[in-house]
């Protein structure tokens, strides 16, 4: 039987259709960094920004809220479920385990049980989460858990060639300007495709298909914003091939929407980054008392 | 020969559910209310009735109970998912066109809840009076939340330690419990204790009664449902306790369970169908069976999902999401009597012996058919 985790994967997996020259990717970069220069020297001083994902959504949906003082950081389920969800995923994708709700106790234990081994923190929550007692683990767990099924369940994950890369380090880019500008672009799955006329596993272009789970449903200008995560793939490393498309899930609305990364789509977002960076740099100026 | 009289309405002794008998089975895991169905010998003569006590359903037969509906699973139909989401923006686009908004600018999203619906479609002024501020706790709203994360952590963990500690170690990292937390802590000995205890008795029973769910079935937890209508203006919002099944294209594969600890109401079944509803709009596949487990006394009501069940909870969405509409672009809330207003603390002067009992002279009360 079809289920909508086949033809997901098939989306996720079709040979490119679309390709981002070098040429592009530096011409972009150029563009973004002169666009950008001028706005981020009005940035109070000592003052530095990263735009992230949900920061650029914010910048439209609710600019407002981005004046509002941030509480300060304190563990909490929700900031666990992700790494802790993208882990028993990979425990999953890798055999260890044939669902989400049967890997989490092994895969939390063991985290837990290597920090008191080793000191080593692979996730940083595993000293708040041993000190929780019996009933907040559980909470922890299970919220974890639903995460991670909205993901497992939204692929066939005997059809990809080989196991996806999952979560691991955050796109990062710094821009060259006169104060501090970082872009983060956050994905759960890297899947390498068959670039444009290339045959497939042609070791030479492997380009990748990106996926990014958020919750909520899709926003007017979810295009860019799924492009933003390639636009940060690309900017990060120009020897790293630009990735082919991203795929956006959203579990909670039950959709899924995906971008083909052209040059037109890269140009885009960093125009969406360009105008949420102006709204941000203005909202800082004016919540900074003057001097 | 002794059959069942499936004439008889089941577990719902106030009549209030209005689903038709058909969608229901008469059998002993209906509860307490069904305990003891009217038998008839073959001529239609009532001859006795069965003694036996009721015994809540456990383990494996609850299990089955939820999986074999008696009915084929429904399959996909993108039609119908397109029918019922058509009906609920045409309530919206008709009545005086509420979607076309003076000065044309971009309309606030509306986000309905099964508490909303439900509240709006009771009294539109009871809801208006109490939609805002904190609800004051009360033992019963403690118990429900309580409950509610043992059963997640007894679905996630498999076990249970002292229910009462477990409990409210896991209210405490819940941000949206902290008032009940600190309420909870507060609370006179007795009153904590009689929590205690009926935390304790509802959580040995669903430990000794809530079956073992196979891994592969994919159950998860508080499962975040929400489906846009008429271009997002309009969400519908739910969170399942438990969703069972891993969707599929083309036949109905996940059964979707409410928890409740108290005791059992109709308005509990038009919110698991207000479910079923949401995740037919999201998914564009219905699941193919709701239900809501009541852990005080080991109840199961199930539902199969058919078309007649999606219809008539998109009817009654379309009219509460109209409601609702309404009152959020500064109508005049109604006051609806009913049920609600032997209870009602917010409107003091509008009782049931009130003026609002009886309709407008000379006009059809408003919201009458809501």
């Amino acid at each position: 039987m079809t289920s909508a985790a086949d033809t997901r994967t098939r989306a996720l997996t079709a040979p490119a259709v679309t390709c981002v020259t070098d040429d592009d990717r530096a011409r972009i970069r150029e563009e973004l960094v002169s666009a950008l220069a001028p706005i981020v020297e009005r940035l109070p001083r000592g003052e530095q920004m990263v735009v992230t994902l949900p920061l650029l959504r914010r910048a439209q949906s609710d600019p407002g809220s981005l004046v509002v003082p941030e509480e300060p950081f304190a563990w909490k389920p929700a900031f666990v479920r992700r790494s802790l969800g993208l882990a028993v995923v990979d425990a999953c994708a890798t055999g260890r385990f044939r669902a989400p709700s049967e890997a989490i106790g092994p895969v939390v234990a063991a985290a837990v049980a290597e920090w008191e081994r080793s000191g080593w923190r692979t996730f940083h929550w595993e000293p708040w989460f041993a000190g929780l007692p019996g009933g907040a683990r559980a909470v922890v767990e299970a919220n974890a858990v639903t995460w991670a099924t909205a993901l497992w369940s939204s692929f066939d994950w005997q059809s990809f060639d080989r196991v996806p890369r999952i979560g691991g380090a955050d796109d990062q880019w710094a821009c060259p300007a006169g104060r501090t500008l970082r872009l983060k672009g956050r994905t759960e799955l890297r899947v390498p495709v068959a670039a444009e006329g290339e045959p497939p596993d042609s070791p030479a272009s492997a380009p990748e298909a990106i996926v990014s789970v958020s919750g909520g449903g899709p926003g007017a200008g979810w295009a860019d914003e799924l492009a933003y995560l390639a636009l940060v793939s690309a900017l990060r490393s120009p020897s790293r091939p630009v990735p082919a498309r991203v795929m956006g899930l959203w579990p909670d609305a039950g959709t899924h929407r995906t971008v083909e990364i052209d040059r037109q789509t890269l140009g885009d977002a960093a125009k969406r980054v360009e105008a949420s960076v102006a709204g941000l740099v203005d909202s800082r100026r004016s919540s900074t008392p003057a001097s | 020969m002794l059959v069942v009289d499936r004439d008889r309405p089941v577990g719902d002794p106030d009549g209030e559910s209005g689903l038709p008998c058909a969608t229901r089975s008469v059998s002993a895991e209906d509860g307490p209310a069904a305990a003891a169905p009217v038998l008839r010998d073959g001529s239609g003569t009532a001859t006795s009735r069965d003694t036996r006590p009721w015994e809540p359903l456990a383990g494996a037969a609850l299990l089955e109970r939820l999986r074999v509906t008696g009915r084929p699973r429904p399959t996909a139909d993108p039609e119908l998912a397109n029918r019922l989401q058509w009906g609920i923006e045409q309530g919206l686009a008709a009545d005086g066109g509420r979607l076309d908004r003076p000065g044309g600018g971009p309309v606030p999203r509306l986000v309905v809840t099964k508490d909303r619906l439900t509240g709006a479609l009771a009294c539109e002024a009871h809801h208006v009076s109490t939609e805002f501020g904190d609800r004051a706790p009360t033992a019963a709203m403690a118990c429900g939340a309580l409950v509610d994360a043992l059963f997640r952590q007894f679905v996630t963990v498999g076990s249970l330690g002292d229910p009462f500690t477990d409990g409210l170690a896991a209210l405490a990292v819940d941000d949206h419990q902290r008032c009940l937390v600190s309420w909870i802590e507060t609370m006179p000995v007795a009153e904590r204790q009689a929590l205690r205890a009926e935390v304790e008795r509802q959580a040995a029973g669903l430990a000794r009664r809530w079956p073992r769910l196979e891994p592969t079935w994919l159950p998860r937890t508080q499962v975040a449902m929400r489906a846009r209508l008429a271009g997002g203006a309009v969400e519908l919002s739910a969170r399942a306790d438990l969703a069972v099944g891993r969707p599929t294209e083309h036949e109905a594969s996940v059964a979707i369970v409410e928890v409740k600890s108290g005791v059992r109401r109709s308005a509990h079944r038009s919110d698991v169908h207000f479910y079923a509803l949401v995740e037919t709009l999201r998914h564009r596949v219905p699941p193919f069976v709701v239900a809501t487990y009541y852990t005080r006394t080991g109840e199961l009501d199930v539902d199969p999902v058919s078309e007649e069940l999606l219809v008539a909870a998109a009817r009654r969405t379309g009219a509460g999401v109209g409601a609702l509409w309404d009152l959020a672009h500064g109508s005049e809330p109604r006051r609806m009597p009913g049920g609600l207003c032997g209870t009602c603390v917010a409107l003091p002067e509008c009782g049931p012996s009130g003026p609002f009992v009886r309709p407008p002279a000379g006009g059809r009360e408003r919201g009458a058919d809501r």
